[in-house]
């Protein structure tokens, strides 16, 4: 089968790279959450898991 | 990759930062307890501190209170006394206050006993006073007739001088021809018998008992002067007795003296005396007779 007929007959769908970005994505939020939390629980109760 | 791993992929996106975005809210917005406490340790030991000094307050304006009650207790207790001696005062002076009203009224009563007496004296003053004035012309006018009688009194004397003198000389030439009768009897052995008169001898003047101040008076009922007897109009009723004296009078003249001989009920008979030689002063029936002039 030509390549005209393939990209007639197949769907368009992102890349896999598209995917990870977004899973990246989603880390950085993550990780940017809990060091928010972090810094807050330090800056408002001197520790990060100890509790007085 | 797979359909449901692409889709597994995004939903974990997407729920991740759904997620965190909520906890990021949630951390963001959170209260700082820790401030917070240290914020209401420091007001409650700022209050307990607070609290120890007004219990220190307290405790001194306590015993600060309780000395000012001891001091006001004191204090009531002293003008409590003064209460009951100023009230023991007061039921004297409430007392001294009845009394006096009482002498008040006493004195008022005295007052009104006072003045009906000085009323009465006053109108006493004016009664004595005309009864004064009364006198006083009528002892003027006793004086008057007091002078009269003087006057008249004077003649008299004279009168009677003149009439001793007569009877004296009368008497000597009596008793010289008594001596002479007597020795031309003695010739013939007889004497001469004592004189007898045939009738009353008339006196000038006789002592009568003095008259009683009765004031007595009436009228000359019958007048005998050729017997020197008169009638009087009042008798034993009227208290006229014996041998009492009248004065006769005619318009303040003086008439003669009628001394009493008899007395009947209503009537008296008497005898003349000291009647005048006048012919219009001799007494005649109507005159007036009188005790007292």
């Amino acid at each position: 089968m030509s390549p005209a007929m393939q990209s007639r007959g197949k769907k368009i769908t992102a890349p896999d790279n598209l995917y990870t970005v977004i899973l990246a994505l989603a880390l950085v939020a993550v990780l940017a959450a809990a060091g928010f939390v972090a810094y807050q629980c330090y800056t408002q109760y001197e520790t990060i898991f100890k509790i007085q | 990759m797979s359909t449901l791993t692409k889709v597994l992929i995004v939903l974990l996106t997407v729920a991740s930062i759904f997620l965190c975005g909520i906890v990021v809210t949630y951390v963001a917005s959170a209260e700082n307890y820790k401030d917070k406490w240290q914020t209401l340790q420091s007001s409650e030991r700022r209050a307990r501190q607070q609290k120890d000094q007004i219990t220190e307050e307290w405790n001194a304006e306590k015993a600060k209170m309780d000395e000012e009650r001891t001091k006001l207790n004191g204090e009531i207790a002293a003008l409590r006394d003064q209460i009951r001696g100023l009230n023991g005062q007061v039921a004297d002076i409430t007392r001294e206050r009845d009394d006096a009203r009482r002498r008040k009224e006493n004195y008022e009563t005295i007052l009104a006993d006072y003045n009906k007496t000085v009323e009465r004296n006053t109108q006493l003053q004016r009664d004595a006073q005309k009864a004064e004035a009364d006198l006083r012309a009528e002892r003027t006018k006793l004086t008057q007739r007091i002078e009269d009688y003087i006057r008249a009194l004077d003649v008299k004397s004279a009168i009677v001088m003149q009439l001793e003198a007569k009877l004296k000389g009368l008497t000597e030439e009596k008793a010289a021809l008594q001596g002479k009768m007597d020795e031309f009897l003695r010739q013939y052995g007889k004497v001469t018998a004592q004189a007898v008169p045939a009738i009353a001898i008339r006196e000038a003047a006789r002592v009568a008992p003095p008259a009683t101040d009765i004031d007595l008076k009436g009228l000359l009922a019958v007048v005998d002067l050729k017997n020197n007897i008169a009638e009087l109009s009042i008798g034993a009723a009227d208290g006229v007795e014996k041998n009492m004296r009248f004065h006769v009078t005619r318009d303040s003249k003086f008439i003669c003296d009628v001394v009493v001989l008899d007395v009947e009920p209503d009537k008296a008979l008497g005898w003349m005396e000291l009647l005048q030689d006048t012919a219009q002063d001799k007494p005649r029936a109507g005159d007036a007779v009188s005790t007292n002039l």
